[in-house]
């Protein structure tokens, strides 16, 4: 099997992507315009034989609404900054991509026209780059200080303090956000990987886990009488404890470990089984603090409606996570959840998976008599054959999709300047689960991420909030967001400040995402049975679902195989000398879009970025 | 493999447009042979190499881009914790040359600051098709701040070279960082790996 991966944007991942600061601007620009992609059916309509018939796809993603963003610094300074290093992620084709410049494969290398390194010149080539305005190339090395990577030309005399970082290591202004813009790595969904859920065991076992690192979360907080505390959960978080009496400790204790061996306790729980979680919990003589710690941080369960066995159970699998690798039960990906695709994709490389961004799929072509999908054909009108077809949800029309009934996920990105929780080590990986404020709200998810796990600047610290939408994600997360944080411009806050000082908020973005997860196949309009629709992320903390979901398609397709098995070590590779030379090499230079053969069981994957499928 | 006998590990990244040898360069280094007639690269995520330098045991893993240049999608986790980037374009391809502006921008982006990053020319076993002049090539790696190099993987020319000049280069620089060791900005690479990580339980 053989398998291409066709995507319209210029980046991988769909919504599991994550982006540098001024990616996300570019982003939130695109989301907020909705330009409607015009229709462009006329030409390849001819394409399509008598015995066939088409079903559109949709490459103006709709899956994002409500995009609204904030800066709670001083702008005006930062106008005439731009981030060192950076490359636009969304220039010129984007999910608009089907717009004019890319019908021309031409176009694929055009910007490389102008770009020449003549011999003479001195000044830099990779600024010479035309078609991205975000660009800025720093000299590189020369200046002896990372921060100062901005050409001076561009940035003129801005009041940022760049040399005196050092000294005044707390005031980050939004030049500096912009400047430092790359060393942002912004998750458009907020995750962590359960250190012994199923994405755990298959990166492993699948040895995809060689691309990627990861960094333990270091606390678990609970947000309890208008303040964050940190929740002891490890047996030896427990006696440590010096917020719990040792009457606590031991009931604590004793919950725990019951909670780990339940099952030979039935006795224990099953008068509660008809009730809920949080009423058993109020029958086990532990303290109300307790009580929250161990609904609200250590199940993460509803207070409202959970039922005590599946309270217990969440519980247990909190335990069992614990120690695996550290002193909480989860792990977070170095630069961010948005690697991990691309590091399923590598994998999939490395066997010969032909990967092609910015490159759109106009239309499924069915063939009527079987009912089965064919070809697809692309933004050149090419036609690509293959035996199955994984499409997600979000190329899906609108006639496709018009009976289905999607759920959304309210999500809030926040950079600030503290820790919600201050301690000795500023380097902090948190989760904070709120509870609901009113009754019949969702709790709120916050993951508090700190400068070593690669994703924000050094001093600031980036803040993810998700919950499942019952408003859009301002209305829904703006109540929490305004509970911890201070949303104060700088010259206020100094007047102000009488009770505990709040992390200040220097940016901040609301926006909605689709949950297409959960979705029944029937659900959609007349799709062929060789087409599989992968969903986009879902709301819970975990991965399990895309998993889970990857995993099935690819049993569905190839019920003897196996998922994402061991490669062979690379150390111990032997090379075939006698491989067949499949191209001209050696020549094959330009970037050009040659319509791949259709191979014998070829598998066509388009969009399907966001899975941790093969 | 974390606890093997070797006193630096060191990834080194390759990347260039398709079909400018990045593979043969690797393989010679790596294997002592040329493929003859090699098309995309298939199956090879990196080589190693265990080279010694003044006593020193240094393993080198060398990355290909898995074929994903050829479409201009490669992964941004390709570039991450890479040590050294070969930057590699075809002496007999002018097509190759024009293109390093594009890779130097997804250097900016995406590789770590301090990544060493060397200009090769390849294939100068094809002296009477050369399209880009040494002199060209010269002063665009100036311009841009790297080493630069010919070579020629079919001919064995200076690939030795190559790689062990870029292990020295490694073995000063991180000299360096360990000496001025600035602890406050995080390096990349100093997360865990998962699989390697020994299990203990919640009691």
């Amino acid at each position: 099997q053989r398998v291409l991966h066709v995507d319209s944007k210029n980046y991988y991942g769909g919504n599991w992507a994550s982006f540098s600061f001024s990616g996300l601007l570019s982003w939130i620009k695109e989301k907020q315009q909705k330009t409607e992609v015009s229709d462009e059916c006329e030409d390849w309509r001819k394409l399509i034989l008598e015995n066939e018939e088409v079903i559109s796809l949709d490459n103006s993603d709709k899956t994002i609404e409500h995009v609204e963003d904030f800066c709670f610094g001083n702008q005006d300074s930062a106008e005439d900054v731009e981030e060192a290093g950076a490359l636009s992620k969304l220039p010129l084709f984007g999910s608009s991509g089907a717009q004019g410049a890319a019908q021309d494969p031409e176009k694929e290398s055009a910007p490389v026209e102008n770009t020449l390194p003549e011999p003479a010149a001195s000044s830099d080539p990779a600024s010479a780059t035309g078609g991205n305005e975000t660009e800025v190339t720093p000299e590189r090395e020369g200046s002896p200080d990372p921060a100062s990577g901005e050409p001076a030309s561009d940035v003129g005399e801005t009041e940022a303090p760049t040399e005196n970082a050092a000294q005044e290591p707390k005031k980050i202004t939004y030049a500096q956000i912009v400047r430092e813009g790359r060393r942002f790595n912004i998750d458009l969904v907020s995750k962590l990987l359960y250190s012994r859920g199923l994405l755990i065991d298959l990166l492993i076992k699948s040895n995809v886990s060689r691309y990627a690192e990861f960094k333990n979360a270091t606390r678990i907080l609970a947000f309890r009488e208008g303040k964050v505390e940190q929740v002891p959960c490890s047996r030896a978080d427990v006696f440590n404890s010096k917020q719990l009496t040792m009457v606590e400790k031991r009931l604590l204790m004793k919950f725990l470990t019951f909670c780990l061996e339940y099952e030979q306790h039935p006795d224990e729980y099953q008068d509660y089984e008809n009730r809920t979680f949080a009423e058993f919990l109020g029958t086990r003589k532990l303290t109300p603090s307790l009580q929250h710690f161990i609904l609200h941080s250590i199940a993460m369960v509803s207070e409202a409606d959970c039922s005590t066995l599946d309270g217990i159970q969440a519980t247990k699998k909190f335990l069992q996570c614990l120690g695996r690798y550290g002193n909480t039960p989860f792990l977070f990906p170095l630069y961010g959840q948005g690697e991990i695709p691309q590091c399923f994709c590598r994998m999939c490389a490395v066997f010969g998976g032909i990967y092609c961004l910015r490159h759109s799929v106009q239309c499924l072509v069915v063939d009527k008599e079987s009912g089965r999908c064919k070809a697809v054909l692309d933004h050149f009108g090419q036609r690509i054959s293959a035996k199955y077809f994984v499409v997600e949800d979000s190329f899906l029309s609108e006639s496709t999709c018009k009976n289905v009934c999607y759920r959304q996920i309210s999500r809030a990105i926040l950079i600030t300047d503290q820790s919600i929780l201050k301690t000795d080590s500023e380097q902090q990986v948190s989760i904070l689960r709120m509870p609901p404020m009113d009754s019949g709200q969702p709790a709120v998810c916050i993951i508090e991420l700190c400068s070593s796990t690669m994703t924000c600047m050094k001093d600031s610290y980036l803040v993810h909030l998700t919950c499942p939408s019952s408003k859009t994600a301002r209305e829904d997360l703006e109540p929490v967001v305004q509970k911890l944080f201070s949303l104060n411009t700088e010259s206020e806050e100094e007047t102000e400040n009488e009770e505990v000082e709040k992390p200040r908020v220097l940016w901040a973005v609301y926006f909605n995402m689709r949950d297409s997860s959960g979705i029944d196949r029937s659900s959609y309009d007349r799709l062929p049975s060789n087409v599989y629709v992968c969903s986009g992320p879902d709301s819970a903390l975990g991965n399990d679902c895309a998993v889970r979901q990857a995993e099935t398609i690819f049993q569905e397709m190839f019920p003897t195989e196996e998922f994402c098995p061991p490669p062979p070590n690379p150390e111990d590779t032997v090379y075939d000398e006698e491989e067949p030379a499949s191209e001209d090499s050696g020549l094959n230079n330009a970037p050009e879009m040659k319509p791949e053969p259709s191979p014998e069981e070829g598998g066509s994957e388009e969009g399907a970025t966001g899975e941790p499928e093969k | 493999m974390s606890m093997e006998d070797y006193d630096f590990l060191f990834k080194i990244v390759l990347i260039g447009n398709a079909g400018v040898g990045k593979t043969c360069l690797v393989r010679r280094f790596t294997q002592g042979l040329f493929p003859p007639g090699q098309g995309a690269t298939i199956g090879v995520d990196f080589m190693i190499k265990t080279v010694e330098i003044n006593g020193e045991k240094v393993k080198l893993q060398i990355w290909d881009t898995a074929g994903q240049e050829r479409f201009r999608s490669i992964t941004q986790s390709y570039y991450r914790s890479a040590n050294a980037l070969i930057l590699t374009y075809d002496i007999t391809c002018e097509e190759s040359f024009r293109c390093l502006p594009e890779w130097l921008r997804e250097i900016e982006q995406y590789a770590s600051n301090k990544v060493i990053t060397v200009l090769v020319g390849n294939k100068i076993d094809l002296a009477d098709k050369r399209e880009v002049s040494q002199q060209r090539a010269a002063e665009f790696s100036q311009a841009q701040d790297m080493y630069y190099l010919e070579t020629s993987a079919k001919e064995s020319d200076n690939v030795e070279k190559l790689f062990l000049d870029l292990a020295c280069r490694l073995i000063s620089e991180a000299r360096q960082n360990t000496l001025v060791n600035n602890v406050a900005s995080p390096l990349p690479g100093e997360g865990k790996s998962i699989s390697y990580l020994t299990c203990c339980n919640f009691n």
